[in-house]
């Protein structure tokens, strides 16, 4: 068995906007002896959109019109209708995530994408999602090493530090090509970003509005910041500024990182040598890429070569976001896709003990998911147990049974997200305990966390899986 | 190749592998020459291995050719055992020394059950890798020729019949026997099952008694609860001591059930003496071709969870009894 579904990535950068078709391949990997495993064995890009500026309204809203018509343009190019988009995944990235109407934007945009297009933001999945994109995961665990991603955009940089292929950590810092802005023709300096301008003020760089800058000009600021990427992977001790240009966090930086790899609009001018004019583009990119390839962060780390640079969160959102629940699981309700649905992960110590204790955490914190009293749809995450004993289970089950009683009287199935493999049997107990009168969904193989977002598509593989998105939801 | 020669093979192995004469069967010319040298070094690592053990407990076992008297002096009961040895984890015990990648040698131990890195003395194998592939193997010939216990056949409620063997060595040579019920025992079948049921399920002992004991408490309640959810009742269990997997045909035909479930002990292996395997069938009846059988193997706590099992295999006949086909007649 081999089946194909085709998935759509979108991703909304500062700026700018791109889309790319990928193709995912399912197989299932076990004999014809055992229970069946299917897993993504294959991801391929099929199409590759032109790259568009993010159009932006003149109150600094995002142009809905004008995306919607760049999505439909590149479907109709790719010769695919929007009917043949099994999944993927828009994001929506750096200082567009911020525009008042990106929530809104995003909503749509992911329901005009496609049916199981699910809406994605934050900087910590941006980070993962680029360096997935960028094979910086492939590449730590083919070598069995450590190698930490930075992608490096307009606005941001993303980190995300992988090692043996399991994702360690992530970081953002606010450093960019185009924080400062230089007019292609006169070279004057157009824009600086605020943060920036205190960078330079802080080292006593001489930098102003509407001067006259060469390459030579500007070295000192850059070499700041490339000392801030220095700091942030560890090769360089923390000095009195990175706290301030860390976006929302930084890496732990508690071990040693073997390898790095670049993306982002910036990396093409690290890996290769610019040709033309370095203020093509009216902004500082080719000056902090090559600017980074001379510093110690290609000396002192092994440089591995990113699979995508620029197009590495687009290709990310539309190959690495879709995964595919176990194949031993339960759903007796058909009504995917289910979109958007905030976990509760329980702790460890909740699960561990007796059914009661199991049911009271869940009702305890239910209560976070209750807006003006109200109860959401949420969905229970646990860790499991590898092998459980089948009284083991019928703990779970009626814990989970009593703890999501307020979730009951909901309209919506329960949904229940194992680690471990158990969710078959699990759901089935819970079935029962509800006296098959409540649908429920109950996956395994899945890891999530508190302050993710689940979505769930119609099942694949003549019934056996679902395809999963686990994602955050975060604008600023 | 059947268990005898199996297991000869693989004592044949062992005993060139630790470097020893084969105590009493089958000694071969070639191998006393190393013996003596070798058999004070065997001692010696077995002393090694549990270092505050006393030492004539282990050089007794170690060398059987030792007086008996002389034996039953220096044995004496401190209510102290040896570890067991087979509680280790493999996955995570790396015996190489000074590995280049401890950390990618140990990932890709977890993926395999294979024994990788298991560094070497000299020329041969550690003394705790003997030891423990000698661990392994005889939980593997234990679990052939033990039995599953009486009371646990009451314990699970279980109906307990038995083929035409009459002891664990027929049963391992013949199995044309281990396939086949007497009349009376077909009658007593009849009488403590439902005629014409929609699913029937047995357990047999088959190659490994422990499977059944390690397993069956998990699998029967969940796939009994599986089977309610869709409606369907699984009655009396069955259970056939000295059971080939063929002898579900014959139940097949006694009790005319739409669908037979057997749960039986798959043959060991020296990765797990646990492992459980379902062989479902559509209307299995004596004769029929082994295709039409749908097998689930590798049901153990290190391969598939037998709840988990359970849960997939009422599906499975659930399917069976709405598309009227099993085996390679029924594609999943």
């Amino acid at each position: 068995m081999n089946e194909q579904l085709l998935s759509v990535g979108i991703d909304m950068g500062t700026s700018t906007t791109q889309l790319v078709l990928s193709k995912l391949h399912i197989e299932n990997l076990a004999s014809s002896f055992t229970v069946p495993r299917l897993v993504i064995t294959n991801k391929e890009v099929v199409y590759r959109s032109d790259i568009c500026f993010t159009p932006v309204l003149a109150d600094n809203r995002i142009d809905m019109i004008q995306i919607q018509q760049f999505v439909q343009e590149q479907y109709a190019k790719a010769g695919i209708s929007k009917e043949e988009i099994q999944t993927g995944a828009v994001i929506i990235t750096g200082e567009t995530a911020r525009k008042e109407n990106a929530s809104e934007v995003l909503q749509s945009l992911s329901g005009f994408a496609g049916d199981f297009v699910v809406a994605t933001a934050g900087p910590d999945l941006e980070s993962i999602i680029a360096a997935k994109g960028a094979g910086a995961h492939t590449y730590s665990k083919d070598r069995s090493t450590s190698i930490v991603n930075i992608d490096i955009g307009g606005g941001t940089s993303n980190l995300a530090l992988f090692a043996s292929g399991d994702l360690l950590d992530t970081g953002c810092l606010d450093i960019g090509g185009r924080l400062i802005k230089v007019d292609q023709n006169s070279h004057e300096i157009t824009y600086i970003a605020p943060k920036i301008k205190q960078l330079a003020e802080r080292r006593g760089i001489p930098l102003a509005l509407g001067q006259r800058v060469t390459p030579v000009d500007l070295e000192p600021i850059i070499g700041e910041m490339v000392k801030l990427l220095e700091e942030s992977v560890g090769i360089r001790p923390l000095g009195d500024f990175y706290d301030t240009i860390v976006t929302n966090k930084g890496l732990k930086l508690d071990r040693n990182i073997a390898s790095i790899s670049f993306s982002g609009g910036v990396a093409d001018y690290i890996y290769n040598e610019s040709t033309g004019d370095v203020f093509q583009y009216g902004d500082i990119g080719i000056l902090l890429g090559r600017a980074i390839a001379a510093s110690p962060l290609t000396k002192q780390l092994t440089v591995a070569r990113a699979a995508e640079t620029i197009r590495a969160t687009v290709v990310g959102a539309g190959s690495h976001t879709t995964e595919i629940s176990g194949s031993t699981i339960t759903y007796t309700d058909e009504s995917f896709p289910i979109k958007s649905v905030p976990i509760l992960k329980l702790s460890l110590s909740d699960e561990s003990s007796d059914d009661e204790t199991l049911a009271r955490a869940i009702t305890d914190k239910l209560s976070w998911f209750k807006l003006n009293n109200d109860l959401q749809q949420v969905a229970i995450a646990i860790e499991g147990k590898s092998s459980p004993s089948f009284q083991e289970v019928q703990k779970y089950a009626r814990g989970l049974h009593k703890g999501m009683a307020e979730l009951l009287e909901q309209k919506y199935p329960l949904i229940v997200v194992v680690h471990h493999d158990m969710a078959k049997v699990l759901g089935q107990t819970l079935y029962a305990l509800l006296d098959y009168k409540k649908d429920v969904i109950c996956l395994d193989s899945v890891v999530v966390d508190n302050g993710d977002y689940i979505d769930i598509g119609k099942p694949i593989a003549d019934g056996k899986v679902l395809p999963i998105v686990i994602k955050t939801l975060v604008f600023h | 190749m059947n268990e005898k020669d199996l297991k000869s093979m693989i004592e044949s192995i062992l005993n060139e592998m630790v470097g020893n004469a084969p105590a009493e069967t089958s000694a071969k010319p070639t191998a006393p020459a190393p013996a003596p040298s070798a058999a004070p070094s065997v001692a010696a690592a077995a002393v090694a291995a549990p270092a505050q053990q006393a030492q004539p407990t282990a050089s007794a076992a170690a060398q059987p050719t030792m007086a008996p008297q002389e034996q039953m002096q220096e044995q004496v009961d401190t209510g102290e055992c040896l570890d067991d040895i087979t509680e280790i984890n493999l996955r995570k015990l790396l015996l190489v020394d000074n590995p280049e990648d401890r950390e990618g040698y140990l990932k890709m131990k977890e993926k395999t059950p294979a024994r990788l890195g298991v560094g070497r003395a000299g020329p041969r194998y550690k003394t705790i890798t003997s030891l423990r592939f000698r661990a392994d193997h005889a939980a593997a010939q234990d679990a052939v020729f033990s039995y599953v216990s009486e009371d646990f056949v009451k314990e699970m409620n279980l109906v307990a019949v038995e083929t035409l063997c009459s002891h664990k060595d027929e049963y391992i040579t013949r199995p044309d026997l281990g396939r086949q019920f007497s009349a009376e025992t077909i009658e007593y079948i009849k009488q403590n099952t439902t005629k014409q049921a929609k699913v029937q399920i047995m357990v047999g002992d088959g190659l490994s008694s422990a499977a059944i004991e390690a397993n069956l408490r998990d699998i029967v309640p969940a796939i009994t609860q599986g089977l309610k959810m869709y409606g369907l009742e699984a009655g009396n269990i069955l259970f056939v001591k000295h059971c080939r997997v063929p002898s579900m045909d014959v139940i097949g035909d006694a009790t005319e059930a739409d669908v037979v479930c057997l749960l039986v002990g798959e043959r060991p292996g020296l990765v797990t003496a646990e492992s459980m395997s379902a062989y479902i069938a559509y209307k299995p009846t004596v004769g029929m071709p082994e295709a039409r059988r749908t097998v689930i193997s590798n049901i153990h706590s290190g391969g598939t969870p037998a709840v988990e099992a359970g849960a997939h295999i009422a599906e499975l006949i659930k399917t069976m009894i709405d598309r009227k086909a099993s085996g390679i007649d029924l594609k999943l």
